[in-house]
């Protein structure tokens, strides 16, 4: 369904043919006024037609000098820019390896210096106990246990064989 | 459509020189410059109503043409792609010159500069001073009518009565329907035989 202002177009460029320009023409309350406003237009699409004369395009080898060299430069400045994102690019994906390296380092060294900390929750004496010895020339049949029970934090040292802990025999 | 003599390649269809430009060959984009430039230089004009400005936007729509070459896929002419680049270049021109609000919109100095100190004083063939003084009033009513329409009212009135383009030619070149242009065509009609029936009833 055309609007009236498609119609009136239409009708003004004789485009319009058939039912559709019966149709339109008797829908015209003023047929006369419109005829004449036809006219009109048709007087104002030839005084456009005459009047509207650009004037002449001059220095043509001027204007294709200039276009080539503005197409040069374009060209030459997006060439740049994808070099300059590339290397761009290049620089964030480096960030990035860096970033994830270091991480990864990081993380690594966390790890050994937790699991090297974990000792030291127990009881200092406990390694002193471990690495003591008794000396079987004093006491062939000496025995040292350790017991121990990290949940409560208790160990307890059983020693037997033992006649005495001489004072100067403390743990090395 | 009228297109430009070409010397060089008369025979080469413009398809086959988009053709040549996709595979990048400049030479022939000068050729396709070369067809059109008069007819996108003229019609830029008669929307700005600046030679400078004109000259300027024909360069802009021809650069942004070079580099979308690639996209042009001949459904539609060629002439049809570049005028709406050219449309979409100068609409946007004039768009921003009005939001911006600087300068007039007429450039006085295509006047003056029409006027050559050392020419002949009154030559035999050219229009007596008083009838070029009255075509140059005339000029100057149709400007300052067409200057008060919008862009795209502009730019259908021109491509209808100057370049004698067709309802489905122009929605090309604007991206709109046929609707739209015959629309657009109506209003801008009514406003200037209203703005100019002074003139044409009197020529």
């Amino acid at each position: 369904m055309k609007t009236f202002e498609e119609n009136w177009t239409a009708w003004l460029d004789d485009k319009l043919t058939g039912q559709e320009l019966v149709e339109f023409e008797s829908a015209l309350p003023d047929k006369a006024a419109a005829e004449a406003e036809k006219r009109g237009a048709h007087q104002l699409g030839a005084l456009l037609k005459r009047e509207l004369v650009a004037p002449a395009l001059t220095n043509e080898d001027f204007f294709h000098h200039q276009l080539r060299e503005r197409i040069a430069r374009e060209e030459a400045g997006s060439v740049r820019e994808r070099g300059e994102s590339v290397s761009t690019w290049w620089t964030i994906r480096r960030l990035f390896w860096t970033g994830a390296t270091s991480l990864a380092l990081f993380f690594i060294c966390a790890a050994f210096v937790m699991r090297d900390k974990d000792p030291t929750e127990q009881s200092q004496y406990l390694s002193q106990i471990l690495n003591a010895h008794v000396d079987p020339a004093v006491a062939p049949n000496a025995t040292v246990s350790m017991f121990e029970s990290k949940q409560d934090r208790v160990t307890v040292l059983w020693t037997e064989g033992l006649k005495s802990l001489p004072s100067d025999y403390a743990a090395k | 459509m009228h297109t430009e003599a070409t010397p060089v390649q008369p025979d080469v269809s413009d398809l086959d020189l988009v053709k040549k430009c996709q595979a990048g060959d400049s030479e022939a984009f000068d050729e396709l410059v070369t067809r059109y430039r008069t007819r996108v230089f003229g019609m830029i004009y008669n929307m700005v109503h600046s030679e400078q400005d004109a000259w300027d936007l024909a360069q802009d729509s021809f650069v942004k043409a070079w580099k979308s070459i690639n996209r042009f896929r001949g459904q539609s002419s060629f002439y049809t792609w570049i005028y709406r680049i050219v449309m979409n270049v100068t609409i946007d021109w004039i768009r921003k010159k009005q939001v911006k609000g600087t300068g007039a919109e007429f450039d006085d100095a295509i006047q003056l500069k029409d006027i050559d100190p050392a020419s002949k004083t009154v030559p035999k063939q050219d229009a007596l001073p008083y009838e070029r003084m009255q075509q140059g009033e005339i000029r100057s009513q149709i400007d300052k009518a067409i200057a008060q329409l919008s862009p795209e009212h502009r730019a259908v009135i021109l491509m209808k009565e100057m370049e004698d383009m067709q309802y489905h030619e122009i929605a090309e070149a604007l991206g709109c329907s046929i609707g739209t242009v015959m629309s657009r065509l109506f209003y801008a009609r009514k406003k200037l035989q209203n703005l100019l029936k002074d003139v044409y009833e009197n020529i």
